[in-house]
């Protein structure tokens, strides 16, 4: 592919998306912590470079996947990741809004004189690095 | 000997009334709290006000009326505040508590009533019902918003109340510490049912007397507020 056939599009998005991609491979290598991440992030960068520089290629997956256009391929899978997003981002928010409600509870408590929180003060801590995946 | 068929509980002593824990949670009621405090106070000594985060005198004047006072630093919803009010007064070695409205829409002669089958060792649980005692001044859509959510109890939780959504309750010792409200805002009121359903323990409706006036109704439940109540209790349900 030489320069001529890129369209003004792919000039500009396939660059930003080989920055994103090179950043997430590098924050996979160096934190062990964000690994997952990391390489979660890459693929959706990698994805979706191929996607703009190859767009015959999402055609022929969606008429792999029984999907007419492409497009429609990149706007479903669109959809469905920022559904997800939400969901984590609500679970999230959820927990959190739990936690300070633990937090004010203990307080409360302690100012009143009673030592110790709420007996179930420490229950579930699942929010492993694991559990932050796309966040 | 005339002995009234009607009432056969025991007498409330003052020893029991010391075990009595009444949890008051409260929000900005300043205006009505020291007098529902007040006329709590003269016959159950042990008065708990959650103040939950107030920008009013709240905590003060339930103070100076005589309530164990503790405050949330910022607002979590009545729930949070019923359970930070239950966990308060189980520490307290409470042998009994009782949850009551703030607003002055209750009655305290109906704590008694709700007492005494746990006093006589019928059930851990009572739950006071407005449709089987009375409520004056109910207006037409908050009867059919009520009536609804029995309805949905009904559905959903499968069980058979009268009135879900009141806020006049007692629990035995063992039935307070089963309790674990996680629903920080109004959707406490489906949790608690749910709960005292899981934990199977004996409950019951108790009549009780609302007193619906322009102050009470201001702090109550509209429609849209019962929307988002069901949608924050069908999400807990479903996804946990």
């Amino acid at each position: 592919m030489s320069l001529q056939t890129l369209n003004t599009f792919q000039v500009v998005a396939l660059p930003v998306l080989l920055l994103l991609f090179a950043g997430s491979v590098a924050t996979a290598i160096r934190r062990p912590g964000s690994r997952r991440a990391g390489t979660l992030w890459a693929l959706v960068w990698l994805a979706a470079g191929v996607a703009i520089a190859r767009p015959k290629l999402t055609t022929a997956a969606a008429a792999w996947l029984g999907i007419g256009r492409g497009t429609d391929l990149v706007l479903y899978c669109a959809v469905l990741v920022m559904l997800i997003g939400f969901w984590m981002t609500y679970t999230r928010l959820r927990r959190l809004s739990r936690e300070i409600t633990l937090l004010t509870r203990n307080l409360a408590l302690r100012q009143a004189g009673e030592p110790g929180g709420a007996p179930n003060a420490g229950e579930r801590h699942d929010d492993e690095p694991r559990n932050r995946a796309i966040t | 000997m005339t002995e009234p068929t009607t009432d056969t509980s025991p007498p409330l002593t003052p020893a029991t009334r010391d075990c009595v824990f009444i949890v008051i949670p409260a929000y900005n009621e300043a205006e009505r709290i020291g007098r529902t405090v007040a006329e709590m106070r003269a016959e159950y000594p042990q008065v708990v006000v959650v103040d939950d985060g107030s920008s009013d005198a709240t905590a003060a004047a339930a103070a100076t009326a005589g309530a164990q006072v503790l405050r949330h630093v910022i607002n979590r919803g009545q729930g949070a505040a019923l359970q930070t009010g239950i966990e308060y007064a189980l520490r307290r070695g409470a042998g009994f508590v009782v949850t009551f409205d703030a607003d002055g829409q209750h009655d305290v002669a109906d704590v008694a009533g709700l007492l005494s089958p746990i006093l006589r060792g019928e059930c851990d649980i009572t739950l006071g019902s407005r449709f089987l005692g009375g409520a004056e001044g109910l207006p037409r859509t908050r009867r059919a918003l009520l009536r609804a959510a029995v309805l949905f109890t009904r559905l959903i939780s499968r069980v058979r109340l009268t009135d879900t959504h009141n806020g006049l309750r007692a629990f035995s010792r063992r039935a307070a510490a089963k309790l674990d409200i996680t629903l920080d805002r109004m959707a406490h009121a489906s949790e608690i049912i749910d709960q005292i359903r899981r934990s199977g323990l004996p409950f019951r409706e108790v009549p009780v007397r609302i007193r619906y006036t322009a102050y009470s109704l201001a702090k109550g439940q509209s429609a849209r507020g019962a929307l988002r109540i069901l949608f924050d209790y069908l999400l807990r349900r479903f996804t946990e």
